[in-house]
C-alpha cells in the first residue's frame, strides 16, 4: 500500500512539468504550430527560476523570472517563425540548442560550473498542506503535500479546457488551428492569434521550468529537462491536442517515469524499456489516426 | 547574337550561407562582449586553433567527420523532400551494430572486420529507418514526429543493451566491451585521433554527389522534392522513392556510429553522440542540400566543436558559446529574410 | 425589369496575370433582386472578375459602381462592409466546429468572453427558417453533407448582412435533389430582397435557376441576355466560340488499327463522387480523337485515369491491345503513352528543376544503365530536343522557371513527343498560350497523327477540337453523350451534346 502512495506521489510530481509544457504545446498546436521548442522554453525558464529565486530569496520572483524567460524564448521562435517564415522544426530545434547553450554558458560565465547549481540559501517553492486534505484514505497522502504548482497545475488544465471549448477566442484559436485560410477569410487575425498562443506557450513552459528547478529539486543542472519537452509534445500528439486527453497522455508518461525508477529497483524491469513506451505509443497512435483518415483510399501510383 | 550570363544558382545560395555565418558570428561576440569576455581574441584563438598546424586541422577534421555523415544522411533526404529528423537514432543503432561486429567477430582480419562492421552499421540504420520509411510512403504518415519519438526509442534500446545484455562490469559508465583491435580504424596522424573514418567519409561526399546528380534514384528524388505532383505524372514511383530514400539517409546515418565506434571509441558508450544526428539538420541546411555544402558545412561546424574545447581551456569562454553560435546559425538559414508583407499563409511545416 | 440602377457595375475592369488577360476590358451589371449567372469556361476569367468583387484581387484597371455609388474595394473587409458576401468553390469551414460556430465565427455573439452558444443555435435557427436553409446548429461540419455545409456557408454570408450573393460553382459538389433543394434556396433569396451572382459552367443550370446570364470567353464579355431569350444550343456556341476555325492540313493516311481504348471505365472524383460512367473511347493509329464538352463533366478524371495518376473503380485501359489497367504511370509511359497535362506548371514540369531535368522526366530509366544515368545521351538528347521542338534557353541547365510560358509548353511538348510515342494525351494543350505558341502546339499533334500516332485531345476550346480531331465525342455529366466525325459535325449538334441533350432527339 505504502507502495503504491509513493508511486501515486511521485507520478503527480512528476508529471507536473509534463502537463505544463504539454499544454503549452497544446496550445501551439491549436493555432497550427507544432512546437519543438518547449525543451529550450523549459530548460531557460528552469535556470532563470534558480537565479530568480536566488538574488531575490523568493520563490515567486523566481517563479516570474522563469515565466518571462519562457516566453522570451517562445518570443524569438515566434518571430522567426511567423515573421520570417523560418522552417517551424528547424526553427524549434534551434531555440533549443540556444537555450542548451545559454544557460550552459551563463552557468560558466556567472558560476564557474558545468554541472549542477544550488546556490547555499536557494529557496524552493516549498509544499503545500490543504488542511483536511491529507485526512482522506488513500487519496489523502498522495495529493496533500506538494509543491503549489502541482495544484497549479490542475487549475490550467481546467482553465486550458474552459478557454478552448467556451471562449470566443478559443474558438477562433481551434479555428486557426484547423483551417487557417478560413479564419483568416472571416477576418480573424491569424497571426495575432498565433503570437498570443506561442507567448502563452512559453508562459506555461516557464512554470514547467519552475517546477523543475524549484519544485522537485532546488537545482539547476546542465541539461537537466533531458528529453521532458519531447515527452510533452508527445502526450499532444497522444492527445490529439485536447486538453483532457493530452493530461491523460502526461500522466501516463509521468507515471512511466516515476514507474521505471520503482521497477528498477523492485522487479528488475530495465528503466530503459519503460523510458521507450511513450515514444512507441506515440508511432503507434499516429499510425492509427492516419490509418483511419485514409482506409479504403489506395495511395495512387 | 546576345550572350546571356547564367550564374549557377549556386553562387548565391553560398552567398547566402555566408551571410548567415557571419551573423552568427557577429551575435556570438556581441554575447561574449556583453559577458565581459575579450571577443576578438576568442575568434583569434578560434580560427588558429581550428585550423593553423597540423595537429589543430587533425581535430577539426576529426569532429567534423561524423558531421559529414551526418550532414549527407539529413541531405539526402531533405533534398526529397522528406523531413527526415531520425538520423540520430540511426547513428545510435549503427554504432551499436558496429562495436558488436567489433567485439563478436573477433577472429577476423582487419580487411574484412573493418568493411563488415560499416556494413552492418548501414544496415542497423537504414533498418531502423524503414519503420517511419514505410509508414511515411505507404499510410501518409507525418515522418517529422515519428522519427522524432523513434530517436528516443533506439537512444534507450541501446541504452538497455548495454546496460543489461552487453554490460560490462566494473565499469562507472555503461559501454560494451571493447572491439578487437584489427576493428579500430588507423590514426592518420598520431597523436590525434583523426583516422580512416575521415577517408571513408570523404569518399562518401564524391559518392553521394554522383548518386543525387547521375543515378536514377537521384533523379526521382530531385524530381520529388521539388515537385512531387510532376514526380507522380512523370511516373516516379514516389512511395517506392520515398522509402530508398529513408533507407539510404539511415544507411548513412548508421555509418556515421560505425565511424565513431571504430575510430574514436572503440566501444559503444551509451549516450555517447552530444547530437550528431541533429547537427546534421543544421549542416545539411547550411549546405543546401548538397554533397559538397554538405562537406563545407560539417568543416566549419566541426572547427567551431574543436575549437570550442580549447576556447574553454585558454581564454576562459564556455564551450557553449559554440551552441549559442550554432543556434544562430539554423535561425538564419531557415528564416526568410525578405521583406513581405504579411501574407495570409498558414505558417506550416514545409 | 425596368432600367433601374444596377446594385453593381463593373466597368472596363481589367486584370493580367504574368501571361495572361484574365480579364480585358470587362463590363459587368448585376440588377438588384436579380438571379444572375456567370458562365464560360474555365479560364474564362469568371472567378478572377468575382474576386477583384470581392476584393480578394485588385484589378489593374477599371471602376465598380454599387448602386450607382462608385466603391474602392480594397480587401474583403471592404467587400463584406458593403454586403457583399462569397461562397468560395472551396469552403472555408472548420470541420470540427459545429453549424453555429461556423456561421458566426468571426463576429461571435458574446457573453463576457465566453462564445454566447445559445444565441449562435437562435440566429443559425432563425435564419435558416427565413431563408429556407435548415440545418442542426449544432452539428459539427466533418458531421454535415456537403450540401448541408454549403448551406452553412450561405448563412454565414446572411449572417453577415450580405445583400449580394456570390456562388462559384455552387452546384458541381451538389447531388441533383441538393441542386434542386439550391434552385430553391436562391429563390427565396431574392423574395427576401437579396441578389445572387452564381458561377457555373452548366447550362441545364443557367437556364433552370437564373434571370439573366452573361457569358465570358477568354477574359472577354461575350454577351448578356435575359435567360428566357436564351437556349442550352447559343449558349453553348457563345460559350466556345463561334470564330471560324483556321484551316490546318489535315491530309495523310486514313486512321489504322485501334491504338487506345477505354473499355467501360469509371472513376470517381477527389470527394468519391462519380465523375465517370462506363466511359468507352477507341483511338486509333494516326487519328485525332477530339474530346470536346464543357468543364467539370470529367474531363479532368478522365486524363487522370488514362495517365494513371487515378484508379478507375471499373473499366479496363488498353494501349496496343495490351491491358494497362493495373499498370503504373512509369509503365504506361515505357508501353508508349505520351500525356500534356493541363496545368504544366505543377503537373508538367518541375520548375526548380532545369530544363534538361524536366526533358528526361519520362524517360530517365531509358537513359539509365542499371540505374545510373547515362549522362552523355542525356546531354545529347536533351540538346537535340531543345534544337527539333525549339525551346529558345540560355542553356540545357538553367531553371526552368527562367523561360516563359510559350517555352515551357516546347519543354513539355518536346519532352512527350520526342521520343515518337504511340499515344498521347493532350489535356487543354494550347490553354493560355499566345497565338504562335498553340500553333505550334497544333503542328504537332496534327505530325503525330500525320506519322502514325494515335492521340486523345481533351479540350475546352471547341475551335481547336473541330480544327484538330478525326471524330469528336462529347463529355457530359461523366458519359460520352455522342460521338460524330469531324467532317459530319456541326456547331450545332455539338452545343445540343454539351448542353447535355441527345443530337437525335
Amino acid at each position: 500500500m505504502q507502495a503504491f502512495t509513493d508511486l501515486a506521489f511521485a507520478t503527480l510530481r512528476l508529471t507536473t512539468p509534463i502537463i505544463l509544457a504539454a499544454l503549452a504545446g497544446l496550445l501551439s498546436q491549436q493555432v497550427g504550430l507544432i512546437n519543438i521548442a518547449l525543451e529550450g522554453m523549459m530548460l531557460a525558464a528552469a535556470f532563470a527560476a534558480v537565479l530568480g529565486a536566488f538574488y531575490a530569496q523568493h520563490a515567486l520572483v523566481g517563479v516570474v523570472a522563469a515565466v518571462v524567460t519562457g516566453m522570451l524564448v517562445a518570443l524569438v521562435f515566434a518571430v522567426f517563425v511567423l515573421r520570417f517564415r523560418a522552417n517551424l522544426i528547424v526553427a524549434g530545434l534551434a531555440a533549443n540548442i540556444l537555450a542548451l547553450g545559454g544557460t550552459g554558458y551563463l552557468l560558466q560565465v556567472l558560476y564557474q560550473t558545468r554541472g549542477a547549481f544550488a546556490p547555499p540559501g536557494l529557496r524552493g517553492l516549498g509544499t503545500v498542506h490543504i488542511p483536511g486534505l491529507s485526512q482522506i484514505p488513500i487519496l489523502g497522502p498522495i495529493l496533500d503535500g506538494h509543491s503549489p504548482l502541482v495544484y497549479v497545475t490542475w487549475v490550467l488544465v481546467i482553465l486550458t479546457s474552459i478557454f478552448l471549448n467556451r471562449t470566443v477566442t478559443g474558438l477562433r484559436v481551434r479555428a486557426v488551428g484547423e483551417q487557417a485560410e478560413a479564419a483568416a477569410t472571416v477576418g480573424i487575425p491569424v497571426r495575432r492569434l498565433q503570437y498570443g498562443m506561442l507567448l502563452a506557450a512559453g508562459g506555461l513552459c516557464g512554470l514547467a521550468g519552475a517546477q523543475m528547478s524549484l519544485g522537485n529539486l532546488q537545482l539547476f543542472v546542465y541539461n537537466m529537462t533531458n528529453g521532458r519537452g519531447f515527452m510533452a509534445l508527445a502526450a499532444v500528439f497522444f492527445g490529439q491536442a485536447q486538453p483532457w486527453p493530452t493530461t491523460l497522455g502526461s500522466v501516463v508518461f509521468g507515471f512511466f517515469d516515476a514507474l521505471q525508477i520503482r521497477l528498477q529497483t523492485t522487479v528488475g524491469v530495465p528503466p530503459q524499456i519503460t523510458q521507450i513506451l511513450p515514444f512507441l505509443s506515440i508511432v503507434v497512435v499516429l499510425t492509427w489516426v492516419s490509418w483511419r483518415r485514409y482506409r479504403g483510399r489506395p495511395v495512387a501510383a | 547574337m546576345t550572350r546571356t550570363v547564367v550564374r549557377p544558382q549556386w553562387v548565391g545560395e553560398l552567398g547566402r550561407s555566408f551571410v548567415t555565418f557571419s551573423a552568427a558570428l557577429v551575435i556570438g561576440a556581441l554575447v561574449m562582449v556583453a559577458t565581459g569576455r575579450d571577443a576578438w581574441g576568442a575568434y583569434r584563438t578560434l580560427f588558429a586553433v581550428a585550423f593553423l598546424g597540423a595537429q589543430n586541422l587533425a581535430d577539426t577534421l576529426l569532429a567534423a567527420t561524423p558531421l559529414i555523415f551526418t550532414g549527407l544522411a539529413t541531405a539526402v533526404a531533405f533534398r526529397a523532400g522528406v523531413f527526415n529528423i531520425g538520423v540520430e537514432g540511426a547513428l545510435y543503432l549503427g554504432a551499436f551494430a558496429a562495436a558488436w561486429i567489433g567485439f563478436t567477430l573477433t577472429g577476423l582480419p582487419a580487411g574484412l572486420l573493418i568493411p563488415l562492421a560499416f556494413l552492418a552499421a548501414g544496415l542497423a540504420g537504414a533498418l531502423f529507418m524503414l519503420i517511419p520509411g514505410a509508414l511515411r510512403a505507404y499510410l501518409r504518415v507525418d515522418e517529422i514526429v515519428t522519427t522524432i519519438m523513434l530517436n528516443y526509442v533506439a537512444i534507450s534500446f541501446t541504452s538497455y543493451l548495454v546496460n543489461y545484455p552487453y554490460a560490462v562490469p566494473g565499469l562507472a559508465n555503461a559501454m560494451s566491451p571493447k572491439i578487437a583491435l584489427a576493428a579500430q580504424l588507423p590514426r592518420l596522424l598520431p597523436p590525434s585521433q583523426l583516422n580512416l573514418a575521415l577517408i571513408v567519409v570523404l569518399l562518401l561526399v564524391p559518392l553521394v554527389h554522383w548518386l543525387l546528380s547521375r543515378t536514377t534514384l537521384g533523379y526521382e528524388l530531385r524530381a520529388l522534392g521539388s515537385n512531387p505532383i510532376f514526380a507522380r505524372w512523370s511516373g516516379v514511383p514516389v512511395p517506392a522513392v520515398i522509402l530508398q530514400v529513408m533507407l539510404l539517409s539511415g544507411f548513412i546515418g548508421g555509418l556515421a556510429g560505425a565511424g565513431q565506434v571504430l575510430g574514436v571509441n572503440y566501444r559503444f558508450v551509451d549516450n555517447f553522440s552530444p547530437g550528431y544526428g541533429f547537427d546534421g539538420i543544421t549542416i545539411a541546411l547550411l549546405g543546401r542540400n548538397t554533397a559538397l555544402g554538405s562537406l563545407i558545412a560539417a568543416v566549419l561546424l566541426g572547427a567551431l566543436r574543436s575549437g570550442g574545447a580549447t576556447l574553454e581551456l585558454f581564454v576562459d569562454i564556455p564551450k557553449d558559446l559554440i551552441l549559442i553560435l550554432e543556434a544562430t546559425i539554423i535561425f538564419f538559414v531557415t528564416a526568410e529574410f525578405v521583406l513581405t508583407f504579411p501574407r495570409r499563409r498558414h505558417a506550416g511545416v514545409h | 425589369m425596368a432600367e433601374a440602377v444596377p446594385l453593381v457595375r463593373m466597368e472596363e475592369i481589367s486584370k493580367a496575370f504574368p501571361g495572361v488577360l484574365a480579364n480585358d476590358r470587362i463590363t459587368f451589371e448585376v440588377a438588384d433582386g436579380e438571379i444572375h449567372a456567370l458562365v464560360g469556361e474555365n479560364g474564362a476569367g469568371k472567378t478572377t472578375l468575382m474576386r477583384i468583387l470581392y476584393g480578394l484581387e485588385r484589378a489593374d484597371a477599371g471602376r465598380i459602381y454599387w448602386s450607382g455609388r462608385p466603391v474602392a474595394i480594397q480587401s474583403t473587409e471592404d467587400a463584406i462592409h458593403l454586403g457583399i458576401g462569397m461562397v468560395h468553390q472551396r469552403f472555408q469551414l472548420v470541420p470540427s466546429l459545429t453549424a453555429a460556430e461556423s456561421v458566426t465565427l468571426g463576429q461571435e455573439p458574446r457573453r463576457g468572453v465566453f462564445f454566447d452558444r445559445a444565441r449562435a443555435r437562435a440566429v443559425v435557427q432563425e435564419l435558416g427558417a427565413r431563408f429556407g436553409l435548415a440545418v442542426n446548429p449544432g452539428a459539427r461540419i466533418a458531421e454535415l453533407s456537403v450540401g448541408e455545409q454549403q448551406r452553412v456557408e450561405i448563412l454565414k454570408l446572411l449572417y453577415r448582412q450580405a445583400r449580394l450573393l456570390v456562388l462559384d460553382e455552387p452546384t458541381t459538389v451538389l447531388t441533383p435533389q441538393e441542386v434542386a433543394q439550391l434552385y430553391e434556396v436562391l429563390r427565396r433569396l431574392v423574395a427576401e430582397g437579396r441578389t445572387v451572382i452564381f458561377i457555373t459552367h452548366k447550362l441545364a443550370e443557367v437556364l433552370a435557376a437564373s434571370d439573366r446570364v452573361t457569358v465570358l470567353r477568354r477574359g472577354c464579355v461575350v454577351g448578356t441576355l435575359p435567360t428566357r431569350e436564351a437556349t442550352g444550343e447559343g449558349l453553348a456556341r457563345m460559350i466556345v466560340g463561334e470564330t471560324m476555325p483556321a484551316i490546318l492540313a489535315r491530309g495523310g493516311e486514313p486512321p489504322g488499327p485501334p491504338m487506345l481504348r477505354l473499355e467501360r471505365v469509371s472513376a470517381a472524383d477527389d470527394r468519391g463522387l462519380p465523375a465517370l460512367v462506363e466511359i468507352t473511347l477507341e483511338v486509333r493509329r494516326g487519328e485525332i480523337l477530339g474530346i470536346a464538352g464543357v468543364e467539370g463533366n470529367g474531363q479532368k478524371e478522365l486524363v487522370e485515369v488514362a495517365t494513371g495518376v487515378r484508379r478507375p473503380t471499373s473499366g479496363r485501359f488498353l494501349l496496343n491491345g495490351q491491358d494497362l489497367t493495373r499498370a503504373d504511370v512509369a509503365a504506361r509511359r515505357r508501353a508508349g503513352l505520351a500525356v500534356i497535362p493541363e496545368d504544366r506548371y505543377t503537373e508538367g514540369l518541375s520548375l526548380p528543376m532545369t530544363i534538361e531535368d524536366n526533358l528526361i522526366a519520362t524517360r530517365y530509366r531509358a537513359l539509365a544503365t542499371r540505374g545510373v544515368l547515362r549522362m552523355v545521351a542525356v546531354r545529347a538528347e536533351s540538346a537535340a530536343l531543345m534544337r527539333r521542338f525549339d525551346v529558345r534557353a540560355p542553356h540545357p541547365r538553367v531553371s526552368a522557371r527562367t523561360l516563359s510560358g510559350g517555352n515551357l509548353q516546347r519543354v513539355v511538348v518536346a519532352r512527350e513527343l520526342g521520343g515518337e510515342p504511340a499515344a498521347l494525351i493532350a489535356a487543354h494543350p494550347t490553354r493560355g498560350l499566345d497565338i504562335a505558341a498553340a500553333r505550334f502546339v497544333h503542328q504537332q499533334l496534327l505530325e503525330m497523327r500525320t506519322r502514325g500516332g494515335a492521340v486523345l485531345l481533351i479540350s475546352a476550346d471547341l475551335d481547336e477540337i473541330m480544327a484538330l480531331a478525326d471524330r469528336i465525342g462529347v463529355l457530359f455529366a461523366g458519359r460520352i453523350v455522342g460521338e460524330l466525325s469531324a467532317a459530319a459535325a456541326t456547331r450545332e449538334q455539338l452545343g445540343l451534346l454539351m448542353a447535355g441533350r441527345s443530337a437525335t432527339a
